[in-house]
């Protein structure tokens, strides 16, 4: 995602008067958005909190979330890109198609009637969930309301951001970054790392059966993958640290107990938005931490030959 | 009665908010209280606890010790052409950052659920 045009969650509680949510539903999923960062607070910049913002959602059916917005538009299912695509041409005065508008389910006038009020906006910031990262035209979907905001700029201050899920899934994107210089789906068998999502993805490669053994840490792919990547797993010798026994551990040869990170393992996790935050574990664990758990792993397989003699067994990062 | 230990400023990672503001109760083993946590993170919160609910491992199901299952996954892992690294999401960035370490060592791939 290079050349994001984003912001931290405390901008928007500080700045942001004029918010969409688009393909998420926070009210469910993201319980304390609303109140901790985005419409409810009183910021620096917008006084009256809720009375200084107007929040827009759109989605493909009204969720528990639009009771909290002021203007609900409902897309078609598969037709985000459609209706970014439509925006953008409003954005910069361009003439659009009725009939290909009304593909989307919306007309042209609540269309130019929201790039009104996103270009008079003060501050404005679009959050993107799953509904339209992961469903048709995916990334491509992100791409372009990422550059619907970028564009926005030659009139006004506006951001995006991708609402992400649980855990520390920003962390792994920051951290695979910084470390490979890439965010996910990294290839480094040839001892340098090469990216190509849809090559060197999780499922892509499962399906295909192409790994010959696996590790698994901080999820449960056998809980939730296509059967046939699920099938591959029990195939291949997998390894599973988790705080519990999982549906991977069960089609696991090795499962190792780990300590439940941010309950009873300390570090450090990423907020959606990119900012680092401690953790503060309330409870011992009687189990040693992924981290730990890990290291040893690492200094185990040390312990071998080198199989690619030029490094001497020594990775250059970390 | 175990004692009562407060925590301030706790850090709740079920969802992308990282809500940071969280006053956790522990009392032994488990969490009883989550004050400025939503539904959500309070059951997450309660779900684990620091009893020894299963064994510290399992080699082909069977219960085995952390170092035998140590050296079981670095055996396979090594032994392996294409070894995948998977996941990274309930995890720390200290535990991802080995993760890429043992990927790059192992010569594997390495992703997340970002790929999904
Ligand atoms: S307290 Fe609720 S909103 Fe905050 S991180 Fe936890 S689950 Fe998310």
């Amino acid at each position: 995602m290079g050349g994001k045009v984003t912001c931290t969650l405390g901008e928007v509680k500080n700045r942001a008067d004029f918010i969409i949510y688009w393909g998420g539903n926070p009210a469910e999923c993201h319980p304390r958005h609303f109140t901790k960062y985005t419409l409810t607070q009183k910021g620096k910049f917008v006084p009256n909190g809720r009375k200084g913002r107007t929040m827009v959602l759109v989605d493909i059916r009204e969720t528990p979330s639009g009771k909290a917005a002021d203007l609900f538009l409902q897309v078609r299912p598969g037709k985000d890109f459609e209706m970014v695509t439509a925006l953008r041409a409003l954005v910069k005065g361009q003439p659009v198609d009725r009939e290909r508008v009304a593909e989307t389910g919306l007309t042209v006038e609540q269309l130019q009637d929201l790039v009104n009020q996103m270009k008079a906006a003060k501050f404005g910031v679009l959050f993107f969930g799953m509904g339209l990262s992961m469903t048709r035209g995916k990334h491509m979907n992100s791409a372009a309301v990422l550059a619907l905001a970028a564009e926005l700029n030659a009139f006004t201050k506006f951001v995006a951001m991708p609402m992400r899920g649980h855990g520390n899934v920003t962390g792994a994107d920051v951290v695979l970054r910084y470390t490979t210089g890439y965010p996910f789906g990294i290839n480094l068998c040839r001892g340098y790392p090469r990216f190509n999502p849809g090559e060197f993805s999780t499922v892509d490669l499962l399906v295909r059966g192409d790994n010959d053994a696996a590790l698994i840490l901080g999820a449960d792919p056998g809980a939730t993958m296509p059967q046939p990547a699920i099938e591959h797993l029990a195939r291949i010798p997998t390894i599973v640290l988790d705080p519990k026994v999982t549906h991977t551990s069960r089609l696991a040869k090795v499962h190792i107990t780990t300590a439940a990170t941010g309950v009873s393992a300390p570090g450090t996790v990423y907020r959606m938005d990119e900012v680092p935050l401690p953790l503060r574990p309330a409870l011992k664990s009687p189990y040693p931490t992924d981290e730990e758990v890990m290291r040893r792993i690492r200094e185990e397989v040390l312990k071998k030959p080198a199989w690619l003699p030029a490094t001497n067994g020594r990775a250059a990062i970390a | 009665m175990p004692e009562l230990k407060i925590v301030k400023n706790a850090t709740c990672t079920f969802c992308g908010c990282v809500c940071d503001d969280i006053e956790l109760h522990a009392e032994g083993e488990r969490i009883v209280e989550t004050k400025r946590a939503c539904s959500l993170g309070e059951s997450w919160f309660k779900n684990h606890t620091a009893e020894r609910l299963y064994p510290d491992a399992l080699i082909d199901g069977q219960p085995a010790t952390v170092a035998a299952a140590v050296e079981a996954a670095a055996d396979y892992l090594y032994r392996a052409h294409m070894p995948l690294v998977y996941g990274l999401s309930n995890v720390t960035c200290e535990a991802q950052r080995e993760a890429v370490f043992l990927a790059e060592l192992i010569g594997g791939v390495i992703d997340s659920h970002t790929s999904l």
